[in-house]
């Protein structure tokens, strides 16, 4: 299921009841629906944008609504409120397509004002083809639009030898603590019964790291989600308590899923492992307590992801780091375990949210650039380790220092029974530098990240 | 000026009066607001005139003396064939010459304060704007419609093709100049049959209401059992109590005889001798002050025309009216599931430019001859009587010269009705009108029309409508092409008709009858009367129509009516029709009421059912 996304700027002018003048008009709009706009059928978007009328109005928090059907109802409809002059306003109007005048009906749309009912203006805007149909068209996005709950239910389907985990992280704003609560479903290879367990770690700004772990439960096949020795994670909700660790968070999930391994590995389980992030970004609320330290968390960044596959790589780091402004950066570089592939260089899936785009286009092309060729490539190390890539415009170098101090080292293993150990910080330091080739390499965006970072590293 | 020679060869002009040289100039006037075939023919026919003056004397009309014009039109008259066509010319003729000879003095009295309307022109109104209901046509039906829906609580708007006249206007304006404003194409709306059929319908806020006779016939009862029993028309049944409440709206009383003038008390004489049933009608014009000027805008504000009666109420209920908005389309949405829904109007400004409204609900209410041509333009034609089943209650009028002066332009327009051939389907209604403006076509050419038109005030007028077979057809899409074939029992109807009138103004006093039958233009008896009426036939006479109806009918067979049981359209959501064109066939006496009540039953129907 894929929205549409697309962005207009129309102009014109406008007449108020009040007035024997007319004032030039600005709407510049971004349209967001649901679905896939199809011409023949009609297509609803919410509108949201800037509206300008000069010396009257400039309200860059303009919404409203946008009803788009060219050809079953001959009409495009715009209705969007705004404030003008202290008055909370509403403009009206569509746009009556004809097959007659294609051009005109598709590009004047004569509009009403109002305020609550009464009729306060009247005017016309006018599409302006010839400068603004190229952007126009090139600003069409199709979207995914994913119900991130999908994600949550258990993907086990019983095969043996299968690890599963939920797994949430983030970062306390007011006091600098990070959060990491792991929650696991592991499925024996040798065909024993499945169980849950995981554990729950604290990383304060100052002071020692604390983690507890829970389980092993039995596996109770929960339905939406992981459920296992009184701890849970559903869809928007965290809850449960492990030695002196309790927590009861809400999770508001502030972005569409983000798939760090291509999609199509979380759909069809081809490769060994694959993790993915139902929601880029999320908001946490609610309480978190461990020992004597009690946290209120209020709208704290994080994000949960979830691994589905035949347990842990052979050596891997991992980064998920919240850049501000809505963008992330998430990264896995990994030696699979298998015989052969435990040979390839690591494979490094960089995914950086950037202003609602991702970048690489496709998870594969930091992974095995074309045969190989430009792929991405991960410096293993500790406390410091690195990631670098280049596309054929834009290049990225990444420097994540997880402190010993400040790092969590956890036995990890597998469904076959293979040890693994992960030193894992909630709050790593990063750096980031994005460039652009613009005859040379210019700088784009860098970022620091000063113990927001959360990071993981792993090896046998 | 078009037609100098012809005005003074028709009028035997020979320059002792005043009055027949400024009848060219008015003439042009009317020509101007006839469509342009109608135009293109009188141009034609004048242009033909002249040419046949030069060939046979060398000299123009208007070049030749009385005597020489009287011999040229003399030779025309005697060529029968000719004679239809010289009475069709002489129609625009006699209205201007009607004008111009008597020429109406602006009333003396005060025209009263008409009642609030909310009317906004055209131009005025924003380009793009919503509503709950949007009526389309402000006469009886869309008037009742509009306020039973304003009264719910529905926001209204109306949209008329035509103007706001008020009452003052009229008093201000004489009579020809509103003439070919309150009607659609000047009020020559043909109808094409073997006869044509004069077809006049209003154009002006309160649609025909404005120009219509003011009277006010109940359904008749066995008219409401057919409709609910034969066509499913179950409405019907509860039309009782709403033609109450439409006869109380339009304060519908009979005509006290103090004002209703020498035609009326006459025919109401002839009635008496003959043992007849008849009466004064029951009218909506209470203290009706015998202006007879119904027929282009009552100038005393008596007459309870809907924009003075209903509107205002739909008005204080929030309607709202927009004119000069000509609707040139239905807007419909294709994609939901079923049938097409409406969605809105587009309308078409003086200027060309075009307004649309949104709506969930619209209301056709154009007229029995505009309503099937607006859904075709629609794309709701589709059902295959749209448009048929047309009744128009073909109508013609026999004059009697009395020899003391009638004046009958002095009383009421439609006085006095003769009820007693009703159950054969004739309705005989005492009729003047204004000078030049009635059906009647005066005799002869020439010096012999100038005698007529001088004596014209020993006329009296009696009109005579049948109920008759729906034989007629709305075509077109963007103009209307009416079609309408006299069937010939309609045609024996009004044989009968023109007899009984003759034989009422004959019992009345009348010492010759004229009537209107170019080859036999006069009787002095009954039995000379009846020996020119086996001569000739009802192809011949002069005929006119007033109450279009049925093109849209409602009805249980969804093969035969367009509209559902319930005034809805079929084959499209949230269209309603409510004027004429819903009648399920014609109501048999001046149909206003009717259409109200239809109109009012539709609309409550519908806010019983969906408001």
């Amino acid at each position: 299921m894929r929205g549409t996304v697309f962005t207009e700027t129309m102009l014109g002018t406008v007449r108020l009841d009040t007035e024997t003048t007319e004032r030039r008009v600005r709407l510049d709009l971004r349209a967001e629906a649901d679905e896939v706009l199809r011409p023949h059928r009609t297509t609803r978007a919410r509108l949201t944008g800037r509206v300008r009328i000069a010396g009257f109005a400039d309200d860059p928090g303009a919404e409203g609504e946008l009803e788009v059907s060219p050809i079953a109802r001959r009409r495009i409809r715009y209705q969007l409120a705004f404030t003008g002059d202290g008055r909370r306003l509403v403009l009206d109007g569509w746009k009556s397509v004809t097959a007659r005048r294609p051009l005109a009906s598709m590009t004047v749309l004569p509009f009403t004002l109002y305020e609550g009912d009464a009729r306060v203006g009247e005017g016309v805007l006018r599409f302006p083809a010839a400068t603004r149909l190229v952007p126009f068209l090139l600003s069409f996005r199709f979207p995914r639009r994913e119900d991130r709950a999908q994600h949550f239910p258990p993907r086990w389907d019983g095969t043996p030898g299968r690890t599963e985990v939920w797994y949430t992280t983030l970062t306390d704003p007011t006091t600098g603590t990070g959060i990491w609560l792991h929650h696991e479903l592991t499925v024996p290879a040798d065909g024993s019964d499945p169980f849950a367990h995981g554990w729950v770690a604290a990383f304060p700004r100052d002071g020692e790291v604390r983690h507890a772990r829970f389980g092993s439960a039995p596996w109770t096949r929960p339905a939406d989600g992981f459920a296992g020795d009184k701890v849970t994670a559903t869809p928007g909700q965290l809850a449960g308590g492990a030695g002196e660790f309790r927590w009861e968070l809400t999770e508001r999930p502030q972005g569409p899923p983000l798939f760090t391994f291509p999609r199509w590995s979380w759909r069809r389980p081809l490769l060994p492992a694959a993790q993915m992030l139902p929601a880029a970004r999320a908001t946490y609320d609610g309480e978190f307590s461990y020992g004597e330290h009690s946290l209120t968390l209020s709208g704290a960044p994080g994000a949960s992801a979830r691994i589905y596959g035949h347990g842990n790589a052979h050596r891997w780091t991992w980064l998920h780091a919240d850049l501000g402004g809505g963008d992330v950066l998430e990264i896995v570089a990994a030696v699979s375990t298998r015989p052969g592939l435990r040979r390839l260089p690591p494979l490094v899936f960089l995914r950086l949210r950037r202003g609602g785009r991702t970048w690489p286009r496709r998870a594969e092309r930091s992974a095995v650039g074309w045969l190989g060729v430009g792929r991405f490539r991960a410096g293993f190390g500790l406390p410091q380790w690195t990631v670098t890539g280049r596309t054929a415009l834009r290049r990225i170098h990444v420097e994540v220092d997880q402190p010993a101090e400040r790092t969590l080292t956890l036995e990890y293993r597998d469904p076959d029974g293979a040890r693994a150990v992960c030193r894992n910080s909630e709050s790593a330091d990063a750096r980031i530098v994005l460039e652009r080739w613009w005859g040379r390499w210019r700088p784009e965006a860098s970022w620091v990240l000063d113990g927001t970072a959360h990071a993981e590293a792993g090896d046998r | 000026m078009t037609a100098e020679g012809l005005v003074a060869a028709l009028l035997a002009d020979t320059g002792d009066e005043d009055w027949p040289a400024r009848v060219p100039n008015r003439l042009d006037s009317v020509l101007a607001a006839l469509p342009r075939p109608a135009r293109a023919g009188v141009h034609t026919a004048v242009a033909a005139l002249e040419t046949y003056a030069v060939l046979r004397t060398g000299r123009r009309l208007a070049a030749l003396d009385p005597d020489a014009r009287e011999s040229l039109l003399g030779s025309l008259a005697a060529r029968p064939r000719l004679v239809p066509l010289l009475d069709l010319l002489k129609v625009p003729v006699m209205l201007a010459a009607g004008t111009e000879r008597m020429p109406t003095a602006p009333l003396a009295v005060t025209a009263p304060e008409d009642p609030p309307l909310d009317c906004t022109p055209a131009q005025e109104w924003p380009t793009r704007s919503t509503a709950d209901v949007v009526v389309v046509g402000s006469g009886a039906g869309g008037a009742v419609a509009a306020r039973t829906f304003a009264r719910a609580g529905l926001s209204v708007v109306v949209l008329e093709e035509g103007a706001h006249h008020s009452t003052a206007s009229f008093g201000r304006r004489a009579p020809l100049d509103r003439f070919t404003e309150l009607y659609r194409d000047g009020g020559a709306t043909v109808a094409v049959g073997n006869p044509p059929l004069l077809l006049p319908v209003g154009r002006a806020v309160g649609g025909t209401t404005v120009v219509n006779s003011g009277t006010c016939y109940r359904t008749p009862e066995p008219v409401l059992g057919r409709w609910s029993s034969v066509y499913g028309f179950h409405l019907a049944e509860s039309f009782g109590p709403r033609l109450d409440e439409i006869e109380r709206t339009l304060r519908v009383a009979t005509q006290p005889l103090d004002v209703l003038g020498n035609n009326g008390l006459l025919a109401l004489a002839g009635a008496e001798r003959l043992g007849w049933r008849a009466g004064p009608l029951r009218r909506n014009a209470p203290g009706c002050k015998g202006s007879c000027q119904c027929v282009v805008g009552c100038p005393t504000g008596a007459k309870q025309s809907v924009q003075l009666s209903v509107l205002p109420d739909a008005c204080a209920a929030g309607a709202r009216i927009v004119t000069g908005a000509r609707v040139r389309r239905i807007l419909l949405d294709h994609d939901g599931p079923g049938a097409p829904r409406a969605a809105g109007v587009r309308a078409r400004r003086p200027d060309g430019s075009e307004l649309e409204i949104l709506c969930p609900l619209v209301v056709t209410a154009a007229g029995a001859l505009q309503t099937p041509p607006l859904l075709r333009r629609s794309g709701l034609g589709g059902h295959p009587r749209l448009g048929r089943n047309l009744s128009v209650h073909p109508a013609t009028s026999v004059a009697g010269r009395f020899a003391e002066p009638v004046t009958a332009w002095k009383g009421v327009l439609q006085s006095a009705g003769v009820e007693e051939l009703h159950d054969r389907g004739v309705l005989i209604e005492a009729t003047a009108s204004p000078p030049g403006m009635g059906s009647f076509v005066l005799p002869g050419l020439g010096r012999e029309l100038r005698g007529e038109l001088e004596e014209a005030d020993h006329l009296a007028t009696l009109g005579a409508m049948i109920a008759d077979r729906p034989s007629g057809r709305v075509q077109g899409r963007d103009r209307t092409l009416v079609r309408y074939d006299l069937d010939p029992r309609d045609g024996d109807r009004l044989m009968t008709a023109v007899r009984a009138m003759g034989r009422l103004l004959l019992a009345a006093g009348a010492e010759e009858i004229l009537t209107g039958l170019p080859f036999a233009p006069r009787a002095r008896s009954l039995d000379e009367l009846d020996e020119l009426l086996t001569r000739t036939t009802a192809r011949n006479l002069h005929l006119s129509a007033f109450h279009p109806t049925g093109t849209a009918a409602a009805g249980a067979d969804p093969r035969r009516a367009p509209a559902d049981p319930k005034g809805r359209l079929r084959g499209a959501h949230g269209v309603l029709v409510a004027d004429g064109s819903v009648l399920p066939s014609c109501p048999q006496v001046n149909p206003q009421l009717s259409i109200m009540a239809a109109a009012l039953a539709i609309s409550e129907t519908w806010v019983e059912r969906e408001g």
